[in-house]
C-alpha cells in the first residue's frame, strides 16, 4: 500500500488502542513504541487519563491510545465505561480504532484472556501481545503461541517491551489486521449460550468465559519447574510470612522514607549551593537595580525552587519501581489495606501518603499507582496535609524559640518534642477526617471492591527502573517546572513592586526616630524602678539602633521598609482583620502571604519583615538572631509583644494544614490535568488551617490567662 | 443443614473449591471477572495482619481480596 506525497500524516495515520489488565506492562509497552506521549490528558468530564502517542513504521504512521488499564469490558467503574466507548468509536474527538492490541501477561494468561475474549467479540482488527515472556521464561511457563494464535483467530506476538524485542513484529501484525474483519472466536458463543440455570446471569457469563478459556489453552500453556526455583520459592515463603513478612515490610518502608528524608538532603545541598553560586555569580555580572533582582531573587530562585525536588522524586521513583519490578508494591498496598480502609481509601494509598511526609510532590505523583480514579483523587487531595520536611524548620525554630523546655513527666521527653509529635499527628488526623468526610459525601457511591493481582517475586528489570525514574523527573521538570517558576516571578514582583525610594527612606527614617525616642523614655526612668522587662526592652532596642547604623543594618531595614510597601506588605495589612482571631499581627499575615511558593519561606520572609535582612534559617547565627528579634517584636504603637506561646502554636497549627506551597498545587494541576482540583486543594487547606490556627490560639489564649 | 461455609473461612494454607458467588453487585461481578467462578480450586496462601485481605491462589496466579468480599463466596463442602 502505498500513500500519495502531500496528504497530511495525521489524516493517513493509523488508529491502534492499547488494551490490557492492570500491572501487565502495558505503559513500558507504550513507551516502548511511541516513546514520549504527544499528549495526556483527561477524557471529557471524567479524571480517567487520555494519552496518545505517534509512531512510524515502514512509512505508516500509527497514533496509538493508550486506555487506562481495565479487567473488564462489562463497564462497572469510570475507566472501564471509558475503554468501551473508545473501543466502540464513541468517544467524541477520539477517531474510530482500526486495531486493537490486548495486552496480555504471559505469566497469568488465563485471567488476561478474560478481557481478550471480550474484545474478540467487539469485531475490531486485534492483535494480542504478549508481554512479561522474560519473567514468564525465568518462572518456567512455555507456551505454545502458534496454536493460541489459531484458536484464538488473530495474531499473537511475544515482546519483552523493556528490551524493545518483538516490537517490529508487533507493529507488522498490527499493519497486517488492519482492515481485515475480525472474526468471532470459535466456540465462544456455544459457551456463552449454554444453560447454566443454577447461577446469576452474570455468574453464567463468566463460568462460560473461563470455560472458553480452558478449551483454548489446553495443551498450549506448559508449567516446568523453573531452575531458580527454590530461591524464588523461599524467597516467596519470606514474604507471606506473618511475622517475617511483616518485619520485612516495616524495613522496607523505613528504608524507603528515610532515603528520600535523609539520603536525598546532600543532594538538595549541593543544588541550593550551586543556586547561591549562581545567583551571587548573576549578582556580580548584573548592575544593581530592577533586572538583578529579577534574575536573582525570580528567575535563579525560581528555577532553585524546582531542581531542590529533583533529589526527593528520583529516589522516590526509583523505589517505586524497584518495589513494583519485583512485584512487591502490591504486596505493601496488601499489608496496609486494613488501616486505610476505614477512612475510604485503599491500601494502594499507604505509599503516596507515606511519601508525603518526605515531600508532597513525589507523593503526589506517586498516586499515579493507585488506578481506581476516585481513590487516586483522593489521595492527591490529602497527601498535602502529611506535614513533609519543609514545615520541619518551621516546626523546630518555633518549638525552640517559644515553647517552654519543661519536662512532661516521662524521662527523655519533654514539652517542644510533645509539641512537635502533635503537629505530625495534626496532620495525619486531619487528613484522615476529610478522606472520610469526603468519601461519604462528594465521593460517594457503592464501594470499591480492593480485588487485586499480587505478582510473585520476580527480579526487577533495571532498565524499566531507570526509565520509570527518569520519566518522572523529565515530566516534573518539563511541565510542573516551569509553571513553578512563574508562579515565583509573579511572587517577587509583588513582593518588589511598588518600590518608591523616598517613602523607604521615609519608613526606615521615621524608625529610627521611633526607636531613638522610645530608648530616650525608657533611659528616663530611674534604672531601679523599671521592671526587668522594660530593661531588656532597652537593651534590645539600643541594639536595634546600632544595627541601624551599620551598612548591612541600613540595607536590612530599607529591604524591609520596601517589602512593607510592596503590593505583598499591603496584602498583609488588608488581611489584617483576618488573621487577627488567630493572633497574628500584620507582619505575620505578610509573612505567610509571601510564603505560597514555598513554606520554608516563611522564616526568610519574617527575616527580613522584620529588618535582618536577608537570612538563613539554616544557619543556628541566624536563626538565633531571628529569635531574638521575634521575641522582641511588638504591636505597631504598643509594647505587647507579638509572639507568645499560643501565636507560635496558631502559626505552627496553620502551616501544618495550608497549602503555602505553589510546586504542590501545580503538581496536583497537572495530575489531575483540571485546575479545579489544586483549587479546590487550596480552599479547603486554607480554611481548615484558618480554622485550625484560630481555634489553637483561641483555647490557648483562654487556657494560658 | 450445616451452615454454608464461606472463604473467608478457610483457614490458610489449605485449599477448597467455589461453590457460589453470592450477589449480582459490582463487587460479586468483579471477583467472577477475575477468576472466582463456581468449581474452581482457591488454596488461602495468607493473610495481612489485623484482620486485612487475604491472599488466594486460583488459576496460576495470586489474588488479593478483602475479608467481607471473601464472605460473599460460598465454598463447597
Amino acid at each position: 500500500m502505498s500513500y500519495a506525497a502531500g496528504i497530511p500524516v495525521a489524516e493517513r495515520a493509523i488508529t491502534v488502542v492499547l488494551l490490557g489488565n492492570p500491572n501487565t506492562g502495558k505503559s513500558t509497552l507504550f513507551s516502548a513504541m511511541a516513546g514520549i506521549p504527544t499528549r495526556v490528558g483527561n477524557y471529557p468530564g471524567v479524571t480517567v487519563e487520555e494519552k496518545l502517542g505517534r509512531m512510524a513504521y515502514k512509512g505508516h504512521s500509527i497514533q496509538l491510545i493508550d486506555l487506562p488499564g481495565t479487567y473488564s469490558l462489562a463497564p462497572k467503574s469510570p475507566d472501564e465505561q471509558i475503554a468501551v466507548n473508545v473501543l466502540r468509536g464513541q468517544m467524541p474527538g477520539v477517531p474510530v480504532p482500526q486495531c486493537v492490541v490486548v495486552v496480555a501477561d504471559a505469566t497469568n494468561l488465563e485471567r488476561n484472556l478474560y478481557l481478550t475474549s471480550q474484545t474478540l467479540e467487539l469485531g475490531i482488527p486485534t492483535v494480542i501481545a504478549l508481554t512479561l515472556c522474560d519473567v514468564a521464561d525465568e518462572k518456567g511457563i512455555a507456551l505454545d503461541i502458534q496454536k493460541l494464535s489459531q484458536r484464538l483467530g488473530c495474531a499473537v506476538v511475544r515482546v519483552v517491551a523493556s528490551r524493545r524485542e518483538g516490537i517490529d513484529l508487533l507493529c507488522e501484525k498490527i499493519l497486517a489486521a488492519t482492515g481485515v474483519p475480525q472474526p468471532r472466536p470459535a466456540g465462544l458463543d456455544a459457551s456463552l449460550t449454554a444453560e447454566t440455570p443454577t447461577h446469576s446471569p452474570a455468574a453464567s457469563e463468566a463460568i462460560a468465559r473461563y470455560q472458553w478459556i480452558e478449551n483454548v489453552l489446553k495443551g498450549i500453556v506448559q508449567r516446568n519447574p523453573p531452575a531458580i526455583r527454590s530461591l524464588n520459592d523461599s524467597i516467596d515463603a519470606v514474604l507471606t510470612h506473618r511475622v517475617w513478612g511483616t518485619l520485612l515490610f516495616a524495613t522496607t518502608m523505613l528504608a524507603m522514607f528515610s532515603s528520600i528524608f535523609w539520603l536525598a538532603t546532600p543532594l538538595m545541598d549541593i543544588i541550593s549551593r550551586g543556586i547561591d553560586a549562581l545567583a551571587a555569580g548573576a549578582e556580580g555580572l548584573l548592575p544593581p537595580g530592577a533586572i538583578r533582582s529579577l534574575v536573582v531573587n525570580g528567575v535563579i530562585a525560581g528555577v532553585g525552587g524546582v531542581v531542590i525536588f529533583v533529589p526527593q522524586i528520583a529516589m522516590l521513583f526509583f523505589f517505586i519501581a524497584v518495589l513494583e519490578g519485583c512485584g512487591y508494591l502490591s504486596r505493601a498496598a496488601f499489608l496496609m489495606d486494613r488501616l486505610l480502609v476505614g477512612v475510604g481509601l485503599s491500601g494502594k494509598s499507604f505509599i503516596p501518603l507515606l511519601s508525603s511526609f518526605a515531600c508532597a510532590i513525589p507523593g503526589i505523583m506517586a498516586a499515579r499507582t493507585i488506578e481506581n480514579p476516585r481513590d487516586r483523587l483522593l489521595t492527591i487531595l490529602v497527601a498535602p496535609l502529611m506535614s513533609c520536611s519543609a514545615r520541619l524548620p518551621v516546626y523546630l525554630l518555633l518549638c525552640g524559640a517559644f515553647v517552654p523546655n519543661v519536662p512532661v513527666g516521662i524521662p527523655w521527653l519533654r514539652l517542644p518534642a510533645v509539641v512537635l509529635a502533635c503537629m505530625y499527628a495534626v496532620g495525619v488526623v486531619v487528613a484522615a477526617a476529610v478522606a472520610f468526610v469526603l468519601k461519604s459525601t462528594v465521593f460517594r457511591g457503592p464501594p470499591e471492591p480492593f480485588v487485586m493481582e499480587l505478582p510473585g517475586w520476580r527480579w526487577p528489570r533495571w532498565r524499566v527502573v531507570l526509565q520509570r525514574v527518569w520519566e518522572s523527573v523529565s515530566s516534573f521538570l518539563q511541565n510542573a517546572g516551569t509553571l513553578i517558576v512563574a508562579v515565583s516571578i509573579v511572587v517577587w514582583a509583588l513582593a518588589s513592586y511598588p518600590n518608591y525610594p523616598e517613602a523607604i527612606d521615609a519608613e526606615v527614617k521615621a524608625q529610627r526616630q521611633f526607636l531613638t525616642d522610645e530608648l530616650a523614655s525608657l533611659d528616663s526612668t530611674p534604672a531601679d524602678s523599671m521592671p526587668a522587662e522594660r530593661r531588656e526592652n532597652a537593651a534590645d532596642i539600643a541594639e536595634q539602633l546600632a544595627f541601624l547604623d551599620t551598612k548591612a543594618g541600613l540595607a536590612a531595614a530599607q529591604r524591609g521598609a520596601a517589602q512593607r510597601q510592596s503590593f505583598l506588605g499591603q496584602g498583609g495589612r488588608f488581611i489584617e482583620p483576618l488573621v487577627k482571631p488567630l493572633g497574628w499581627d500584620w507582619r505575620i499575615g505578610c509573612a505567610a502571604l509571601a510564603s505560597f511558593p514555598a513554606r520554608e519561606v516563611v522564616l526568610g520572609t519574617l527575616g527580613v519583615i522584620y529588618n535582618l535582612g536577608e537570612i538563613d534559617p539554616g544557619e543556628s547565627e541566624d536563626a538565633s538572631a531571628l529569635v531574638r528579634r521575634l521575641r522582641s517584636a511588638t504591636w505597631d504603637g504598643t509594647t505587647r509583644k507579638v509572639f507568645t506561646l499560643p501565636v507560635a502554636l496558631s502559626l505552627m497549627v496553620f502551616f501544618a494544614l495550608c497549602a503555602q506551597c505553589a510546586s504542590t498545587l501545580v503538581v496536583i494541576g497537572k495530575e489531575t490535568h483540571s485546575w479545579v482540583w489544586p483549587v479546590v486543594a487550596f480552599a479547603y487547606m486554607t480554611v481548615l488551617a484558618w480554622l485550625g490556627a484560630c481555634a489553637t490560639y483561641q483555647l490557648g489564649t483562654w487556657i494560658l490567662s | 443443614m450445616c451452615p454454608e461455609v464461606s472463604l473467608r473461612d478457610v483457614a490458610v494454607g489449605s485449599t477448597a473449591r467455589v461453590a457460589n458467588v453470592v450477589g449480582s453487585d459490582l463487587t460479586s461481578m468483579r471477583l467472577l471477572e477475575m477468576g472466582l467462578t463456581p468449581g474452581v480450586n482457591v488454596k488461602v496462601v495468607g493473610a495481612a495482619f489485623l484482620g486485612g485481605p487475604l491472599e488466594l491462589e486460583l488459576r496460576g496466579y495470586r489474588l488479593s481480596i478483602r475479608r467481607s468480599e471473601a464472605a460473599r463466596v460460598t465454598m463447597a463442602r
